[in-house]
């Protein structure tokens, strides 16, 4: 009882940070169609940011955080603007491989400034945990997931009740309408891919708080992100918390009935199961649900 | 949004990521070029000497991981190798005496990337571009077990004193040497530091084990060997958790760890790289797991994961190949050239890749001679005593192996790491069960 209740509660937490890890690659696919593949090098630099920063100011880590966001969203938007927008009318295998090639140049930049060596980030609170009765929660991961849905707070709250979120939410339903009402749609393309990468970053720096990193970090979590923005439906940030908590809870439950070595497999398991079941995504098969008892009889 | 759009958005890029998987371990800027770092002079040495005419030089040859993954231990092999070889050659080379005459050594140093393909294309090159007259190995099980059959292929002796699994040595090959005990060895050793403690009294007996292990040939090796030591001491010993872990990869290890204390088991012992052992330990900590012994392995006392562990990695007991706290003269006189030389305090990796290479500068000398079955036949022999490596002997199995002791060092507080085990080299006492 004990082992279901901890896994049940790891499983939310877990959900928690990734669904911070996947917004990113959701609103950047949402606005401009592109499949994000430096996603994970941007996690990656998020971590080694968020390591040097507080190293270097001596400073906790989660203070760090706005200062990593404000530099990875101008990072973002230069990256936007110098390397995707001159393959806006290329086929999506160009800017997929012109992501991935940057992926390399990152890792590379990470070998040549902080080596290969394994680090991690140490707080005050790293090995701490709260105890309530059966239930043992590690601090790190309760404040990751609270940051995390803070976030997604933020960035629903952006969405839903600011003129440059509706517009960004204009663009991802109808290019050509915004386009013809005026809305300056290469200029949200940067604010877009400057929010996605700032996101990956900020993710990044949690998931330094969580784990050892090196510069081949970020691999994993990428191929579980896309597992999930499918499983959630590729535009929905609603649908990314759900369908992290959907794989989270099922990673952490089968290592009851799997061994722990196929442990990430799940995740796949999950996108091709997805892909055959739910084609639209988990919210859209909702949407799709028609409640009969609530109908006005004809 | 439709199907066909969302089946290419997933679909392209697996199919990128499987396909350019291979390019996980890219170079980094300004490190060693895969075409040597220290490329043979003109007219290096044949094959084979002609009558009367010394070679210039002995060229020896190794691929190591200077980029990538491991380039850490890669650099670190570099640098022992290359201690080995300014020493002899300060000494004007070794004496072969089918010249009569001493030939200085010339390394051959390659970067693998870390990389199974690049590593055995770059012995291959090795033997039939740089021909070289003889291999030291690289470093790592995964990238040995790729190039370690070049040896044999092209029939030139191979010394390794970075690839322990006994994958690579059951093989039948005849001419590749292992100077790194095998990690069933390693399991050994951690066992029978256990069971005397067991017997005085200091450890719970029979004592429950809960066994993890990461899913590679080296950890098979060590779920092998705690298995065998706990078949031979049933009533001593039962494993309640025995299951393996994704590596390299895993990116969280609490599902596995809240069966570990399910199980309520006595001793913690996991074999696991260091990202993992950081990984495991603090999430152990954070999950407020306690046994009487907890051990990683090789995984310990490594500064890296002292400084992000903290006081988590406290009294933490390792197996290693070598200790710099060991107390053999050959081991301190080592330590002090080193010491002198980089103005650092060398690890397992120096001592090991240090051992190997006058492992194989001592049976060139013995074969009195650069033909390479004649030094590979005093491979077969080597019996060198007096060696800095724990054991402080030399010598290899028919199946190429050295079957060396471990010494266990365990994790005090405030930094050190005492051999606690063997007694008759111990620097320090073992604080069990922990605290």
């Amino acid at each position: 009882m004990a082992e279901f209740l901890n896994t049940t509660v790891n499983a939310i937490l877990v959900a928690g940070l990734y669904a911070t890890m996947s917004y990113g690659l959701a609103l950047i696919w949402g606005v401009m169609k592109i499949i994000n593949l430096s996603h994970a090098g941007v996690l990656m630099l998020g971590a080694y940011s968020t390591w040097w920063l507080s190293n270097t100011l001596g400073v906790d880590a989660l203070v760090t955080l706005p200062i990593t966001a404000i530099a990875f969203f101008l990072l973002g938007m230069v990256i936007e603007r110098v390397l995707v927008r001159r393959l806006a009318d290329a086929p999506p295998i160009t800017t997929l491989l012109l992501l991935f090639g940057l992926w390399l140049v990152m890792q590379n930049f990470a070998y040549s400034v902080f080596t290969g060596d394994t680090r991690a980030v140490l707080t005050p609170y790293t090995q701490s945990n709260l105890r309530f009765g059966l239930l043992t929660i590690p601090v790190t991961w309760l404040v990751t997931f609270a940051i995390g849905l803070v976030i997604l707070l933020l960035l629903q709250q952006f969405l839903t009740r600011t003129m440059a979120g509706n517009a960004i939410r204009a663009l991802a339903q109808d290019r050509d309408a915004c386009r013809l009402v005026g809305i300056d749609a290469e200029c949200l393309n940067m604010v877009a891919f400057g929010l996605g990468t700032m996101l990956a970053a900020v993710a990044g720096g949690l998931l330094a708080l969580l784990f050892s990193f090196s510069p081949e970090f970020g691999g994993p979590f990428q191929l579980k992100s896309f597992a999930i923005i499918v499983l959630g439906g590729l535009e929905s940030l609603i649908g990314v918390a759900v369908a992290s908590l959907i794989v989270a809870l099922a990673e952490q439950w089968s290592v009851a009935v799997i061994p722990a070595a196929l442990q990430n497999v799940v995740a796949f398991v999950i996108l091709v199961v997805a892909l055959v079941v739910l084609p639209n995504g988990i919210m859209a098969a909702v949407r799709q649900i028609e409640w009969r008892p609530f109908r006005s009889p004809r | 949004m439709r199907y066909s759009t969302i089946g290419q958005v997933v679909w392209l890029p697996l199919v990128l990521a499987l396909t350019f998987s291979a390019c996980r371990a890219p170079t980094a800027p300004g490190s060693a070029a895969p075409s040597g770092a220290a490329a043979p002079a003109e007219g290096a040495a044949p094959a084979a000497p002609a009558a009367q005419s010394a070679p210039e030089a002995i060229v020896i040859g190794a691929a190591l991981p200077l980029t990538g993954q491991e380039s850490r231990a890669g650099g670190y092999f570099k640098t022992a190798y290359e201690m080995a070889a300014d020493e002899v050659n300060a000494d004007g080379g070794i004496l072969v005496a089918e010249y009569n005459k001493k030939i200085p050594v010339r390394l051959v140093i390659q970067d693998d990337q870390t990389d199974q393909n690049l590593s055995r294309n770059l012995y291959e090159r090795l033997a039939t571009v740089d021909k070289v007259n003889f291999f030291l190995g690289g470093y790592s099980t995964g990238l040995g077990v790729a190039h370690a059959p070049v040896a044999d292929q092209y029939k030139i002796p191979y010394v390794t004193g970075g690839e322990a699994a006994v994958e690579i040595f059951n093989r039948g090959q005849k001419y590749i040497f292992g100077a790194l005990s095998s990690v069933e060895n390693l399991a050994t050793s951690t066992m029978e530091w256990i069971k005397y403690w067991q017997d005085q009294g200091q450890l719970a007996k029979p004592a429950k084990i809960a066994l993890l292990w990461e899913n590679t040939s080296h950890g098979k090796d060590y779920q092998r060997g705690v298995q065998n030591f706990v078949k031979a001491n049933p009533n001593a010993f039962s494993i309640v958790v025995d299951e393996a872990f994704q590596y390299p990869g895993a990116t969280d290890h609490r599902p596995l760890l809240q069966k570990v204390k399910a199980a309520n088991a006595d001793l913690f012992l996991v074999d696991a790289h260091l990202e993992d052992y950081i990984l495991m330990q603090r999430q152990y900590t954070e999950l407020g797991l306690h046994h009487q012994v907890v051990t990683y392995g090789a995984r310990g006392p490594e500064k890296a994961a002292r400084d992000q562990l903290g006081n988590a990695a406290d009294y933490v007991a390792a197996a290693n190949w070598w200790s710099s706290e060991l107390p053999y003269p050959a081991s301190k006189s080592f330590v002090q050239r080193f010491e002198a030389k980089y103005q650092s305090t060398p690890e397992w990796y120096h001592a090991l890749a240090y051992t190997a290479a006058t492992t194989l500068f001592k049976a060139i000398e013995q074969a009195g001679s650069l033909d390479r079955d004649k030094v590979r036949d005093a491979l077969a022999k080597t019996d060198i005593s007096n060696a800095l490596i724990p054991g402080g002997k030399v010598y290899f199995k028919p199946d190429g192996q050295i079957d060396n002791p471990f010494v266990i060092t365990q994790n005090q507080p405030g930094g050190g790491a005492p051999i606690v085990w063997p007694l008759d080299a111990k620097t320090g006492d073992a604080t069990l069960p922990m605290p």
